[in-house]
C-alpha cells in the first residue's frame, strides 16, 4: 500500500471504539507517536483565541509542555490559532529563533527540542491545536508531515464530542470509523445548514454543527438528512435543544 | 462557429484573464467561469470539481448555485464521470444518461431525477497534476461537438491555472496548499449563504446573489466578505439590505 494511504488507515482507526472523549484524544495523540517519529503529542481545546485546556495527550510530558504554551501566552500553538495555519519550531535550541523566549527556555529545561503546532479546524473555523513533539531537533519531513495534517483533520472529532458536551447535547453515538464521520459532515448542505443553525440558536459555526450532528444522532438520521430538512425549511432548531417544525422564523 | 459566438468566447476569456491580473478571488472567478461556460456551450449546468488532499472531489464553483444541483455533482465523491475522468486523467462523455445505470448505479438514477439527460467531464490538469475535473450536464441527450469540447476542455485549463496562481508552485505540498485554501473558501461561503438564507428567507440561489453583489459593490472578495459574514463580524442584515436597495431582492422576500 501507499505508505501515505497506509498512514491514513492506521491514524484512522486509532480512535475506533474508544467509549469516551478523553480516551479518543489520547488514542490519537498516541497514534501519533507510534507513526510520525515524534516522542509527544497533545490535543488542545481553543474558543474564540483562548485556550479551553489540554485534554488529550499521549504523556504527561506532553501535557505538561502544552499547559505551557498558555502559562505563558506565547508559542507555536498559540500562533498556529492566529494565523490559522501550522506553525514548526525546528530547533528551539537556535538563539535566533526568538519567537517565544519564556517558553523555549521552559520547553529546553524540560528536553524538547522541536514543536510542531498544527492547527484543527472544525466547519472551517480554528477550534484547536495538535502540538507534535520530539526531543531532537530537526523537521517533520516526507510522510510525517502529511501523517501530521492527516492526524489534525481526525482530531477534529474528539473537539466536536467536546463542544457538544459544553453545549450539553449528547453527541456520542456513532461507531463509524473516524474517515467516514468526518466524510459525512464535509457536504454541501451540511455547511449550509450550519449557517442557517448559527443564526437560528445565535452560535458560532463548530457549535452549530455539534448540534445539528447531536440532532441527527438523537433521532437516528444521517448529518445529510437533517441538513436537507433545516435547508428545506421543515426543521428549524430551537434555542432549547427542542426542534419545531416547518414555518419561516424571520 | 458563427461571429457572435466567437465574440462571446473572447469576451469571457479577456474578462477571465483581467479578473486574475486584477488578482479576484478564485471561487467568484471560478463561478463565473462556470456560469460562461454554460452559456457559451449552451448547457443547464456546468461545475467544477476539485480534490482533496485525500482525492475526495468537492465542489468549488458551479453555474448554478441550487442546492440541489450542487448534490448531484457533490455525489461524484463515490462514483460518477467527475472521478472516472479525475482518476484516468482522460475526458468522460456520456450522451444518454439514463443508460449508464450499470455504470453508476447511485449518480445516474440520481441524475436523470435531476433532469439531466448527458454528462461529460473533463481534466483539470496541471504540470502533470490532475487536480480535479470540469462538469458539464445537459437536460437534452447528446454529444457535444469537437469544437464545444476543445472550448470546455480550454476552460477548465484555465481553471486550473486560476487555481495555483501562484507561478512558482511546482511541488505537490505548495499545489495541495492552495487547493486547500480555495475548498475552504468554498465551505465559508456555503456557510454564509446559509446565515443569508436563514435571516432573509431568502432560497441559496438569491443568498449567494446577495453576497457576490455586496462583494463587488464594496470591492471585496467574495470570501472575504462570506468569512466575515460566518464570524458576524459584518451583519447578514446589512448585506441583505444593500441587496434591496439595488433591486437585486424584491423588498418583502417570499
Amino acid at each position: 500500500m501507499d505508505p501515505i494511504a497506509d498512514l491514513r488507515v492506521k491514524l484512522g482507526s486509532a480512535m475506533d471504539n474508544a467509549d469516551w472523549t478523553i480516551s479518543m484524544a489520547d488514542r490519537l495523540c498516541h497514534a501519533c507517536v507510534d507513526l510520525l517519529h515524534v516522542d509527544g503529542a497533545a490535543i488542545s481545546l481553543m474558543l474564540e483565541g483562548s485556550s479551553q485546556g489540554t485534554f488529550g495527550s499521549s504523556d504527561g510530558l506532553s501535557r505538561q509542555v502544552d499547559e505551557l504554551q498558555f502559562t505563558f501566552g506565547e508559542g507555536p500553538c498559540m500562533d498556529a490559532v492566529r494565523h490559522g495555519g501550522p506553525v514548526f519550531a525546528e530547533d528551539l535550541a537556535d538563539v535566533t529563533d526568538t519567537r517565544w523566549p519564556a517558553f523555549t527556555g521552559s520547553v529546553l529545561d524540560l528536553g524538547i527540542g522541536a514543536v510542531f503546532a498544527l492547527p484543527i479546524r472544525l466547519a472551517n473555523s480554528g477550534v484547536g491545536v495538535l502540538d507534535l513533539y520530539r526531543r531532537t531537533s530537526g523537521g517533520l519531513v516526507g510522510n510525517s508531515l502529511a501523517g501530521g495534517l492527516m492526524a489534525a483533520e481526525l482530531a477534529a472529532l474528539p473537539l466536536l464530542e467536546m463542544i457538544s458536551a459544553e453545549a450539553k447535547v449528547r453527541a456520542l453515538g456513532s461507531n463509524e470509523p473516524a474517515w467516514q464521520q468526518l466524510s459525512s459532515l464535509a457536504r454541501v448542505e451540511v455547511y449550509q445548514a450550519t449557517g442557517m443553525v448559527m443564526v437560528q440558536l445565535g452560535v458560532g459555526p463548530a457549535e452549530a454543527l455539534a448540534r445539528l450532528r447531536a440532532h441527527a444522532f438523537a433521532n437516528g438520521l444521517t448529518a445529510s438528512q437533517v441538513a436537507w430538512s433545516i435547508v428545506e425549511r421543515e426543521l428549524c432548531l430551537e434555542v432549547d435543544g427542542r426542534p419545531q417544525s416547518g414555518g419561516p422564523h424571520l | 462557429m458563427s461571429t457572435e459566438r466567437q465574440s462571446q468566447i473572447t469576451t469571457a476569456f479577456v474578462s477571465i484573464a483581467s479578473s486574475m491580473a486584477d488578482g479576484a478571488d478564485v471561487v467568484d472567478l471560478l463561478s463565473r467561469l462556470t456560469s460562461d461556460c454554460a452559456r457559451l456551450l449552451d448547457i443547464a449546468s456546468a461545475g467544477l470539481l476539485l480534490a482533496d488532499s485525500h482525492g475526495v472531489l468537492n465542489v468549488l464553483a458551479a453555474s448554478s448555485e441550487r442546492t440541489r444541483d450542487l448534490e448531484i455533482f457533490q455525489l461524484q465523491r463515490d462514483e460518477g464521470p467527475c472521478l472516472d475522468c479525475f482518476r484516468t486523467g482522460e475526458p468522460v462523455s456520456v450522451s444518454d444518461l439514463s443508460s449508464a445505470t450499470e455504470r453508476w448505479p447511485e449518480f445516474a438514477p440520481a441524475a436523470t431525477a435531476a433532469g439531466f439527460a448527458a454528462v461529460h467531464a473533463l481534466p483539470m490538469r496541471l504540470r502533470g497534476i490532475t487536480l480535479g475535473a470540469l462538469n458539464l450536464f445537459n437536460d437534452e441527450p447528446g454529444e457535444l461537438t469537437a469544437d464545444d469540447l476543445d472550448l470546455a476542455q480550454a476552460l477548465a485549463h484555465v481553471a486550473s491555472i486560476a487555481l495555483v496562481a501562484d507561478k512558482a508552485a511546482s511541488d505537490k505540498e505548495t499545489i495541495n496548499e492552495q487547493l486547500r485554501t480555495a475548498l475552504r473558501s468554498r465551505i465559508t461561503i456555503e456557510q454564509a449563504k446559509g446565515v443569508l438564507a436563514q435571516l432573509g428567507y431568502l432560497d441559496m440561489d438569491q443568498a449567494f446573489a446577495v453576497l457576490r453583489r455586496y462583494a463587488r459593490d464594496h470591492n471585496a472578495r467574495l470570501s472575504d466578505v462570506a468569512q466575515q459574514v460566518v464570524s458576524r463580524k459584518l451583519a447578514g442584515e446589512q448585506l441583505i439590505a444593500h441587496a434591496v436597495s439595488k433591486l437585486v431582492l424584491p423588498e418583502n422576500p417570499a
